[in-house]
Formats: structure tokens, sequence, C-alpha cells
């Protein structure tokens, strides 16, 4: 047995993966989009790619969870994890971030952001037959996050920056909204201090939306390179260095990443909306 | 000592500035912010340790302050990448 698997790793040394090899590898055609289906209502692209697919397939995901997890007359494990997953969203998110009043009209926002993040990330380290490839007419099976794509996050951002906004000038009047973002500093200062607040709540914007693109596509990155080694340098003897490195960043995105990033968005859009809500003078 | 390298070079000098971009941008990021979530969470740990019943409350701020630490690196990454891909 010793001398078979010696044989069979010196004839794999000998003769380098050419088998397998496809050349040039780049992880980043994995996140390129390829129109499936073209939709083009006037000047608006609303063509379905991969990202679409994933989206739809998460939106739906999320109502069959929330359907599930929530609905029922007698408490049982399954309503039990649902109201879990309600009351991390009302004490960790919702009541750190809004004022009392205000919880009850943004509640449903934040829960449902929270929930949806989590279910599209969680989508992106399952694999499915959903990459666009095929292999012999076989769809080939891949990892992909709609998240990894900057659109969907700067959308999911926008509507926080909106709703944000929104509910200052509702809450506040315009006015007192916008004079509430010039802080209390001497007079010189003043045309220093005003554009850099301007500037912060554009910021935020851009904050929001890149924390979790780049989070997703990074961790998608790191496991696609681990494995890629194994092609750019031709070798499969370095998939016993690779796979298991590949399953560590895997199971450490899958665990901890996916979660803290769905609550990271959903409580600081909270603490966004409520700032705007109740300004600090 | 980056031009000495970077003249060194036989091949393409720009490609190789594009590589020292990117993994300075990975590795600088991820120095920074290697330090601040160390220091989340040594804070985290004393603060347990001196008042244990406030953990659940401290939780949800000390997760807060890993992300918005963590995300440091991925500003570093996406300056890198852009460096590597645009220019």
């Amino acid at each position: 047995m010793t001398r078979r698997l010696l044989v069979v790793s010196f004839l794999a040394l000998a003769f380098p993966a050419s088998a397998f090899a496809r050349g040039e590898f780049d992880p980043s055609t994995e996140f390129e989009q390829h129109v499936w289906v073209s939709i083009h209502l006037g000047p608006l692209d609303l063509s379905i790619t991969k990202a679409v697919v994933y989206l739809l397939l998460g939106a739906l995901l999320t109502i069959l969870l929330g359907l599930v997890l929530m609905r029922g007359t007698r408490l049982n494990r399954r309503l039990t994890l649902g109201e879990q997953i309600y009351e991390v969203a009302q004490t960790q998110v919702a009541e750190q971030g809004l004022p009392t009043r205000a919880i009850g009209r943004w509640f449903p926002y934040v829960a449902t952001l929270m929930l949806f993040i989590w279910v599209v990330n969680m989508l992106g380290f399952i694999p499915l037959p959903l990459t666009g490839d095929t292999w012999h007419g076989i769809p080939v099976w891949g990892i992909y996050a709609a998240t990894s794509s900057l659109s969907v996050t700067l959308a999911l951002a926008l509507m926080t920056f909106v709703f944000t906004h929104f509910e200052g000038i509702r809450e506040n009047g315009p006015v007192r909204y916008f004079k509430s973002w010039i802080p209390e500093v001497p007079g010189v200062m003043l045309p220093l201090i005003v554009p850099l607040e301007i500037l912060g709540q554009f910021m935020r914007l851009i904050s929001l939306s890149v924390r979790l693109f780049a989070n997703m596509l990074a961790g998608h990155m790191l496991i696609l390179t681990f494995i890629g080694l194994m092609f750019v340098l031709e070798n499969v003897f370095l998939a016993v260095v690779t796979i298991p490195a590949a399953t560590a960043f895997y199971l450490f995105e899958v665990v901890i990443v996916v979660s803290i990033q769905a609550f990271i968005f959903a409580a600081l859009s909270a603490i966004y909306i409520g700032s705007a809500i109740e300004p600090e003078h | 000592m980056l031009q000495t390298l970077l003249y060194a070079v036989t091949g393409d000098a720009t490609k190789a500035g594009k590589a020292v971009a990117l993994a300075l941008g990975i590795g600088l990021g991820a120095l920074g912010a290697g330090v601040g979530i160390g220091n989340i969470f040594g804070s985290m740990i004393q603060a347990v340790a001196r008042q244990p019943e406030l953990r659940g409350e401290l939780q949800g701020i000390q997760w807060l302050g890993f992300a918005l630490t963590e995300a440091v690196v991925f500003y570093g990454l996406i300056g890198g990448l852009l460096a590597y891909v645009l220019v």
C-alpha cells in the first residue's frame, strides 16, 4: 500500500496536474457578472445576473424563515429559535440605537435588514449550482455571495441613508434637523467643521456599504486563493496544506463573520436612524 | 530601497509596483486592525473579570467595536486592489 502510494505520488509529481490546470488562475473571475436574462426598461438595465438570482433566493428564504420560525400557536423548539432571533434583534439591535418611541416604527426595518443580510451571507457559503459554468453539460457548483458585489451593499446602505434623513426631517422639521449638523464650536472654526460634518454623513454611506462588501469579498477570495494555490503551482500535494487552511477560513467566515456583519449592518442602521431622530443638540 | 528593488526587476516594473501596493495595503491595514482588535478583546476580558454580570450588555458593544475595527483591514485591501486593478 505504501509503495503504491509512493508510485502514485511520484507520478503525480513527475507529471504536474496538467489534467486540471486551466492556465492562468484568477480568483476575481468568480465575481464577474454575466447577463443571464436581459431585461431593459428604457435606460434602466434590470438584467438578471448571478447576484440577482442569489438576492431573489435570499429574499425567498428570508420570507420562508419568517413564516416558519415566527408563526404558530404552540411553543416548540422552532418557535423558541424564532423568539431568540427576535430577542437579539430587539435588545441588541433596536434598543441599542433607536429611541424608545421610534422602536415601533423602525424595528421591522432593522430586524428585516439583519435577517436578510444574514440569509444572503449564509447563502454565499453554501455550494449551489449557480456559477453559470458547465462541465460536460453538468452545472458547476460553487460559492458566491450577492453581498460580495458592491452594488448590492450600496443599495442596502442607500436605503438606510435615505431613511435616516427622511426620519430626521420628519421628526424634527428640516430647519432643526439641518441645524443639528452644526456643532457648537467657536464661529471661526465653522467653515472647517461644517463641511467635515456633511462629508461625515456621506462617509457613513461608504463605510456601511464597503464594510459588508469587502468582508464578504475578502472571505470568498481567501478560500478561493487557498484552493487555487494548487492550480497555480500545479501540485496536488499542496492540498495537504491548502484544504485544511481553506476549511479553517470557511468555518471562521460561516461561524463568525456572517452573523457579525449582519448584526453590525442592522445595529449601525439603527444607530444612524436613532441619531437622526434625536440629535444631540 | 523600494526604488532599488523596482530597478532590480527585470520584468515589468509597473506590475511589481502594483504587487507592492497591494501587499502594503493589506499588510499595514492588518497591522493597525490587529492592534485594535487585541485592545478590544483585552478590555472586554478585564471588564468581565471585574463585573461578570455585565457580560451580556458588553457583548453587543464588543462585537460592534470588533466589526468597526476589522473593517479597517478591508479599506486597505480595497485601496490595494484599486491600485492593482486600475492604475
